[in-house]
């Protein structure tokens, strides 16, 4: 059975729960609700930037999304596919590549680059001598020439340069979407820039997705067709990069673009936007996640959870009481 | 995309490998390096002890028991039966390595193999097989090869066996815990999802990464199984006289303590530099593998 749409991923209710394991006997302490029930789609072509503080469940729907951790219920559908019935697991594989964020640990210290970058392609039955030579085509897409760097071993590169050669690794597939799951946030800014150019050129010459995972607001947006904001585990606000960078529905994704440092000594941050650290997702509060935080909560955000509602920017999503009329909220501005 | 354009494979640079750059380390330490030279110098001595020995081991004499270090054509004394000391060392070399090497070279394939199960499948097979480790582990080293020796009966192999059983739980600790540490590493999780078997990946990626480690406390633990071979001899539960072997010379010549202490001290000192060069080589390479050093 394929699903009909025009997405070229689809997520549905997406939800994963860690059990605390309490002792030898594995007696289930408790979960924690890492994602819980999230709903996204990706257009063939465009860039999802996915924000968040640590620990709203980023990495971790990166990794469901590429099967590294087992879903405990939803749907991942990839070209109106669903992973796991009507495509195994091993060909999504082949179409969503991931690159994660440390670029150290992320290659295998005791091999070559281009055994690294050959590594996938050689198990998925490429012969070697072929899986080689596309590992060199890749260094040199990359920007690293594989005269120099085919034969090396990762402490012998630079951060930027191992990024690079992760980067390579993911396109060996020639996948449809990759995932940079804060692929450049641990690089020197001047890196930074000249990963993200790289990221930009290669989305233009093959064609491809990105879900593009970070904390960092300027860099997302500048990356992203549109932004995703979670916070514990939850879809908080959805749309497009312009309209929720310009008009931010949520009270949360306000106070994170209020966080964001500003060039302009006007628009300095006087006071933190946010107090306190998010709530324990063992037992994240009931009704809306954010309300313990928020300064705009009402008696009917600790009472019932939000869904996801549509505003009248097309394509912009948020999870707000204070935008679904009847909610019994009585919206942002009356107390702004 | 298109596919090899660059086909001067021949032509790359090749940084030299992980195992030259650890090999380079390790002729830069001179205290290895002694400790290595020592450690060939006595496994030659074993293999060609008929070649370099003076005398024959076996040969006693109840006329010339317990000459001093130094006696002429004796130069390391004899022992309570007359017999040649040098050449009686010498031989035990041979019965003493084979004691001290064996149990560990098996046991650090058992070991790593259920240390590496354990560690990358994770969940319960890791509980199961590391609790049954523990059980072993739980017994001091020296009384649990004696209580196997024991119920075992006296003899090489029995000896043999029992220590190798007494090394297994250290090395699959050892090898569990950093196959775990390597198996949460981004590197394993980039290679699962590239679709590769579990096999695989642990050939390819934790293979290499977890037998350093493990070899080089493996290294370490020769001196400890020499030392403990030497005191099963001593007890009677290994070698049996009249075959010349370290621990075993140590035992029938305590009585002669008083009367000729050098003499009696002689096979002690040949455990001790045997153990302390184990030792001294197996921190060698553990410096020489350490990448950022």
């Amino acid at each position: 059975m394929t699903i009909e749409s025009a997405a070229l991923l689809q997520v549905n209710d997406l939800t994963k729960h860690f059990p605390l394991s309490g002792g030898f006997f594995g007696r289930s302490a408790g979960v924690v609700r890492a994602v819980d029930s999230i709903s996204f789609e990706v257009a063939p072509g465009e860039t999802l930037g996915i924000v968040g503080e640590s620990g709203c469940g980023k990495s971790t729907t990166a990794r469901l999304l590429v099967n590294l951790i087992e879903p405990d219920s939803g749907q991942v559908i990839l070209e109106g596919k669903r992973v796991g019935a009507d495509m195994s697991v091993r060909d999504m594989r082949r179409h969503m590549q991931m690159v994660f964020q440390d670029s150290y640990a992320s290659l295998n210290p005791r091999l070559t680059m281009e055994d690294s970058i050959a590594f996938g392609p050689n198990v998925n039955g490429m012969a070697r001598q072929k899986a080689l030579a596309l590992a060199h085509d890749l260094l040199f897409r990359v920007g690293l020439e594989p005269r120099r760097f085919a034969g090396r071993y990762p402490h012998e590169l630079s951060g930027g340069q191992r990024q690079r050669v992760n980067i390579a690794r993911a396109l060996a597939f020639s996948p449809k979407i990759v995932i940079l799951d804060e692929a450049v946030s641990a690089l020197d800014k001047s890196v930074e820039a000249q990963v993200l150019n790289l990221l930009a050129d290669l989305k233009k010459e093959l064609a491809l997705t990105y879900i593009f995972i970070s904390h960092d607001l300027n860099v997302v947006r500048h990356m992203s067709d549109r932004v995703m904001v979670m916070y514990l585990g939850q879809v908080a606000e959805i749309g497009p990069v312009d309209s929720l960078y310009s008009s931010p529905a949520h009270p949360y994704t306000r106070a994170l673009l209020a966080a964001m440092p500003s060039m302009d000594p006007d628009k300095r941050t006087m006071e933190a936007p946010l107090a306190g650290d998010p709530p324990n997702p063992i037992n994240p509060p009931p009704g809306c996640r954010f309300h313990t935080r928020c300064k705009f909560a009402q008696d009917v955000c600790a009472k019932e959870q939000p869904v996801l509602h549509i505003l009248p920017h097309a394509g912009h999503m948020a999870a707000c009481h204070a935008h679904i009329p009847h909610s019994g909220h009585s919206g942002l501005e009356a107390r702004a | 995309m298109s596919v090899a354009s660059f086909q001067h494979i021949a032509e790359i640079e090749k940084s030299p490998g992980y195992w030259a750059g650890v090999m380079r380390r390790f002729r830069r330490d001179p205290v290895a390096m002694i400790a290595l030279f020592v450690v060939l110098a006595l496994i030659l001595m074993a293999v060609f002890a008929p070649l370099v020995a003076p005398a024959d081991p076996y040969r006693a004499s109840m006329l010339r028991r317990l000459r001093p270090i130094g006696t002429e054509g004796f130069p390391l004394g004899t022992d309570e039966l007359g017999r040649d000391m040098l050449s009686r060392l010498i031989h035990g070399g041979r019965l003493s390595l084979l004691m001290g090497v064996t149990p560990v070279f098996i046991a650090f394939f058992i070991g790593s193999a259920i240390g590496i199960t354990a560690g990358y499948v994770g969940g319960k097979v890791n509980s199961v097989l590391m609790r049954t480790v523990d059980v072993f582990f739980a017994f001091p080293s020296v009384l649990l090869a004696i209580a196997l020796s024991g119920a075992l009966g006296a003899g090489i192999f029995n000896g043999l066996l029992s220590l190798t059983v007494v090394f297994i739980p250290p090395i699959a600790r050892i090898a569990e815990s950093v196959t775990t540490a390597v198996r949460r590493i981004e590197y394993v999780e980039a290679a699962r999802a590239s679709g590769a078997s579990s096999f695989t990946i642990v050939r390819v990626h934790v293979l290499g990464n977890v037998i350093g480690p493990v070899f080089v406390y493996a290294t370490g633990l020769i001196s400890v199984s020499l030392i403990l071979a030497s005191g099963l001899s001593f007890l009677g539960l290994g070698v049996k006289p009249p075959e010349p072997e370290w621990g075993l010379m140590l035992n029938t010549l305590r009585n002669a303590i008083y009367v000729q202490p050098w003499v009696a001290a002689l096979p002690g000192l040949m455990i001790f530099i045997t153990s302390i060069s184990f030792n001294l080589l197996s921190d060698g390479l553990r410096s020489a593998m350490d990448i950022k050093s």
